[in-house]
């Protein structure tokens, strides 16, 4: 993991200064709320349904285990003793009182921590690949990059007040797991030559427009990460819309546009700015990579503790087939957390199970932990004759679910129950979905099913990317929930198709049990997924099994 | 395509600490639906918009909820109202826990 | 000896007309394109939005008989509605056309009226502009309000352009205007802003799809929040008028104390205090939206250029000051407009050397904000070895 520099502690200790400084402002009448909004944005401040809401960044979702306790602090003293990790790999507190985030906010850069530009019209926390640093198939590590892009897209002058939020993601693996082409920017690691550089796409994003990324340069050298970063903002601040919200993101630019023209703009951009960098970027991002510890690996233990409890405990073996990741070293493996329990609120940890997760990371990982956009906690480098103990140890804290990728490991926005923008309720449906099939038992048989609720257009429940997307609705004042269907937020990405006609909130849940059977009926063997069934079949025997009665007619 | 006027009451945050709290007929802002102004005509409810914004320098994101009549004083016009009178329904917090 | 007829293609003629009504004036292009033969029957599309007035109002002192095509999407404010039949009334308009998609298109594709929240561009495709082009079928042309400004999409738009839906051309008298050309001529001429204006929307379209409202913000509270921006810096308490106090405001600096700030007259903020304007040279203005690339300025001759934010949520000045500093200029770069306190800091790093405002938002962020708020913070880009 990264360990701060007395630089980074420095600025946000400074930041979290001048917001309590503005808080006491607006209190005072000096600001306006008008104008005290897109500062308290700019520290991660939203107003929400019940209350204020706090959403803290935890950059590329790499958090120590000091971070992960204070967190639990935080929960603990200021909110209602929980924290929701969101599909941005950011943590949000649903329960601050204004007055006392300045103290939470001194309390996170005590380690380093803070909420800078995790919302308002500017550069988003940097996300990538929640296994960096441990995957089988990884290139090279993105983190020191992302790293590198924090430090320069913090506080830039010039980017604080875009057209709109601006989103950047970056992967160094061929299997993506950072849905890059979703971003405003996607960073992809290539080599071109023996020289290390990234494949940049532009335009992407989900929400009311969901669109793909298209590619502006195939092959930027490390050096000009930076610069030719700067220059897309520079066009982008220009040229994006600002008469209308919904038209302002860089993709409606690049589809109206076009790439064409955008790749020219860019270019001229980054001859203005290119010269500006005097290379220190380099020098720090050495010291970046250097900060990122390295896992000492050892050779040589061995792992019969692992074959043998995989051999006597059904319940381990079942956590190890569904929760386990290749790791690039033969004798560990990449474990991830479910905080998907069935039942409960997909992404939420408790503060006692902040304190667990920490203490395991410390114990058995390394003292490395990652959060994913899937809304779980990943331990990294584990030793496989570890496994059984820690897999103990997760079981007392009631984090032992064994439903990675399966169809209750669901990813769902905050929805009406939380969210001013929501038009339905999600949590509701994802515990009932998750309660659903877990009575039915079905969920290991049914094997790799993605299931993302959204409850609005917005899409923060990335539903357009789910195998099995549900968008909630308020039709007249009743939630409503439509399907859609072949979505992926892989490296294969496609957006889902709408099934058809929407469902109450009572038939919603039926209707997804029929059309599960509807799958299960139709799929060759049990190692087809629903995707790569839906890609065989086309959408016609899913939409008989959603829509019975028209079928019959 | 003009619709009929729906009732509605005076609605915002609390600044400080982010409550829901209602306008009352006597320019209280209080916590609980039941205690505020129901309003049912238009003009009406433009005028006591202006005025709560006028009176808002506790009030955050002043706008007009939708309500309706109940034995006890208004209730929510809108499920989303719902939740903001009661709370989030995956856990038992907010105004239900408040006023259990 | 036959005769040979050559018939120009419509982009010909279209850079013809271009070429022809170069040097005119919105309302010339609008009266001769009515007369003229090239462009044959001629409607105009109106949304009845924020700035529609204008153009109505011309179309109505040139020929009030121009058939005037409104698309109501079924899904627009009724404040739109109203607004319509007003302004038809009171411009004389005679042949206003109230085009809506067929009731069997809407049971078709959005039979629950949802389609806005899950596909906006098919909901727009359904409301808007099917039914708008089977509208314009008998006409050869049609005028629009599209304007420059308004996106960066529409930067190079000219008053006659190729109909990209069918074949017809586009008339668009308003292309080289501004936003406050537009907000002129409706002063100037006493005209009705839709009712939407004054409550914060820049521009109005289907309820549905326009908000007036900040990124994060509650769209409740986007409707009212025109009643409550008016009132910055004054409050009502009990009913009473009272000035807000500023933050426990510091004995402020000697050279400072004694600046009083006067109502119509400039505040300069600079990194040694508030001062009254100095400058008595040329100020070279330039709009948030200018293209460095394109204006015919020599702004390096300038000795103080002048960068309008609008808002202070119009980030686009920043650029344009960076930008200038990269091409060398070397004069005085001032911000000016609705620049707070919190964005000093971000200006002086864009290179700017000063702010102008109001004596109204400096009397509520005083000089002591300012300060506080430039403080040397640490800077990571300065880290970075990105040069100023």
């Amino acid at each position: 993991m990264y360990h701060h520099t007395e630089f980074d502690r420095a600025f946000v200790v400074d930041r979290a200064q001048r917001f309590r400084d503005q808080v006491q402002r607006r209190i005072s009448g000096a600001l306006t709320e008008d104008e005290f909004r897109p500062l308290r944005l700019m520290n991660g401040v939203y107003l929400q349904l019940h209350a204020y809401m706090l959403r803290i960044a935890i950059p590329y979702g790499t958090i120590s285990p000091d971070q992960m306790r204070q967190l639990a602090v935080i929960a603990d003293r200021w909110d209602k003793g929980y924290g929701h990790f969101t599909t941005r790999q950011n943590i949000q507190f649903n329960w601050p009182k204004l007055v006392d985030i300045p103290d939470m906010l001194d309390a996170l850069a005590e380690v380093g921590m803070h909420a800078i530009q995790t919302s308002g019209n500017t550069i988003r926390n940097v996300t990538a690949d929640h296994f960096a640093g441990a995957a089988a198939d990884e290139i090279a590590d993105p983190r020191p990059y992302a790293e590198l892009i924090r430090q320069w897209s913090t506080d830039h002058p010039e980017f604080q007040f875009l057209p709109r939020k601006f989103k950047i993601a970056v992967s160094g693996s061929p299997n993506d797991r950072a849905v890059v082409k979703s971003h405003d920017i996607g960073l992809r690691m290539v080599e071109k030559d023996g020289e290390s550089g990234f494949e940049v796409s532009v335009g992407g994003g989900l929400g009311r427009t969901p669109l793909v990324g298209k590619v502006i340069n195939e092959f930027v050298p490390v050096a000009d990460l930076l610069p030719y970063l700067e220059a897309i903002l520079s066009a982008y601040n220009s040229v994006g819309r600002r008469d209308n919200k919904y038209k302002a993101r860089l993709k409606i630019a690049v589809q109206e546009l076009g790439i064409d023209h955008i790749r020219e703009l860019v270019d001229e951009r980054f001859a203005e700015i290119r010269p500006k960098f005097d290379g220190t970027d380099q020098t720090i991002l050495d010291q970046i990579a250097a900060r990122f510890g390295q896992p000492t690996l050892v050779s040589g233990r061995s792992t019969a503790d692992y074959d043998a409890a995989r051999e006597a405990d059904p319940i381990f073996r079942s956590w190890a087939d569904t929760n386990l990741h290749a790791h690039k070293h033969a004798d560990y493996a990449i474990v991830t957390v479910s905080l998907k329990k069935h039942g409960a609120t997909p992404g939420d940890a408790t503060f006692d199970q902040m304190r667990v997760l920490a203490d395991l990371a410390e114990r058995f990982g390394q003292g490395d932990l990652r959060i994913s956009h899937e809304q779980n906690v990943v331990l990294p480098h584990i030793h496989k004759a570890d496994l059984a103990a820690l897999h103990a140890a997760l079981r007392e804290a009631d984090l032992g679910t064994a439903n990675l990728g399966l169809i209750s490991d669901i990813i769902a926005c905050p929805g009406l129950d939380y969210c001013a923008l929501a038009t339905a309720r999600s949590i509701p449906i994802a515990q009932q979905i998750a309660t659903r099939f877990d009575e039915l038992k079905l969920e290991h048989e049914i094997g790799e099913l993605k299931i993302k609720i959204s409850g609005c257009i917005n899409a923060c429940g990335h539903h357009h990317v789910g195998h099995i997307g549900i968008l909630g609705l308020d039709r007249a004042g009743v939630e409503n929930y439509q399907v859609t269907l072949g979505g992926d937020g892989t490296e294969t990405m496609s957006v889902g198709e709408r099934a058809g006609p929407g469902f109450s909130k009572d038939e919603i849940i039926p209707a997804i049990e029929r059309l599960v059977y509807g799958y299960l009926d139709v799929r060759e063997d049990a190692s087809e997924t629903f995707l790569q069934a839906y890609r065989r079949l086309g959408p016609e025997p899913f939409k008989a099994a959603l829509y019975p009665e028209k079928a019959a007619a | 395509m003009a619709r009929a006027f729906e009732p509605v009451v005076i609605s915002a945050n609390d600044l400080f600490d982010g409550r829901v709290i209602y306008l009352t007929g006597k320019d209280e802002w209080v916590p609980h639906l039941r205690q505020a102004e129901l309003i049912t005509d238009e003009e009406k409810a433009k005028h006591r918009m202006a005025h709560a914004l006028a009176l808002s320098d506790r009030a955050v994101g002043v706008f007009l909820a939708p309500a309706k009549a109940g034995p006890d004083g208004p209730e929510p016009g809108h499920p989303r109202e719902a939740f903001r009178a009661h709370g989030p329904s995956n856990y038992f917090h907010g105004k239900q826990a408040e006023e259990a | 000896m036959a005769q040979v007829v050559t018939i120009p293609t419509r982009p010909a003629r279209i850079a013809a007309l271009n070429d022809r009504y170069r040097h005119h004036a919105a309302i010339r292009v609008l009266r001769d394109a009515l007369r003229d033969p090239e462009l044959g029957r001629v409607a105009m599309v109106s949304s009845f939005g924020a700035d529609s007035v204008a153009l109505l109002h011309m179309i109505a002192l040139v020929d009030r008989d121009t058939p005037v095509l409104f698309v109501d999407t079924q899904m627009l404010f009724p404040e739109t509605l109203a607004y319509q039949q007003e302004v038809a009334a009171k411009l004389g308009l005679t042949d206003v056309r109230i085009i809506r998609a067929t009731p069997a298109a809407i049971a078709a594709a959005d039979p629950d009226g949802d389609l806005n929240q899950t596909n906006p561009d098919a909901c727009c495709d359904l409301r808007k502009t099917v039914p708008l082009n089977k509208a314009l079928q008998g006409f050869d042309s049609w005028i629009t309000g599209r304007k420059r400004f308004q996106a960066a999409s529409r930067a190079d738009i000219d008053f006659f352009e190729e109909d990209p839906a069918g074949p017809r051309i586009k008339i668009n008298p308003l292309a080289h205007w501004t936003a406050q050309d537009v907000a002129d001529y409706i002063v100037n001429n006493n005209l009705p802003r839709h009712p939407l204006v004054s409550q914060g929307y820049p521009s109005i379209g289907c309820a549905p799809c326009t908000s007036p409202v900040q990124e994060g913000e509650d769209p409740r509270a986007g409707r009212w929040r025109g009643q409550q921006k008016t009132e910055c810096g004054i409050h009502f308490v009990n009913g009473k008028l009272q000035r807000i106090q500023p933050a426990e405001a510091e004995p402020a600096e000697a050279e400072t104390a004694a600046f009083e700030p006067v109502d119509g007259q400039p505040v300069i903020v600079r990194d040694s205090g508030f001062a009254a304007d100095d400058f008595t040279g040329e100020i070279l203005d330039l709009e948030s939206d200018t293209n460095l690339d394109e204006a015919n300025v020599n702004f390096r001759e300038a000795e103080l250029i002048r960068i309008a934010f609008p808002s202070f949520t119009d980030g686009r000045g920043f650029t344009i000051a960076r930008r200038l500093r990269m091409a060398g200029y070397k004069g005085r770069l001032r911000a000016h407009g609705h620049v707070i306190a919190d964005q000093f800091p971000m200006a002086r790093r864009s290179g700017f050397d000063e702010v102008e405002i109001d004596a109204d938002l400096a009397r509520r962020q005083p000089w002591e904000l300012w300060k506080r708020s430039s403080e040397v913070a640490p800077s990571y880009l300065t880290r970075l070895g990105r040069q100023a």
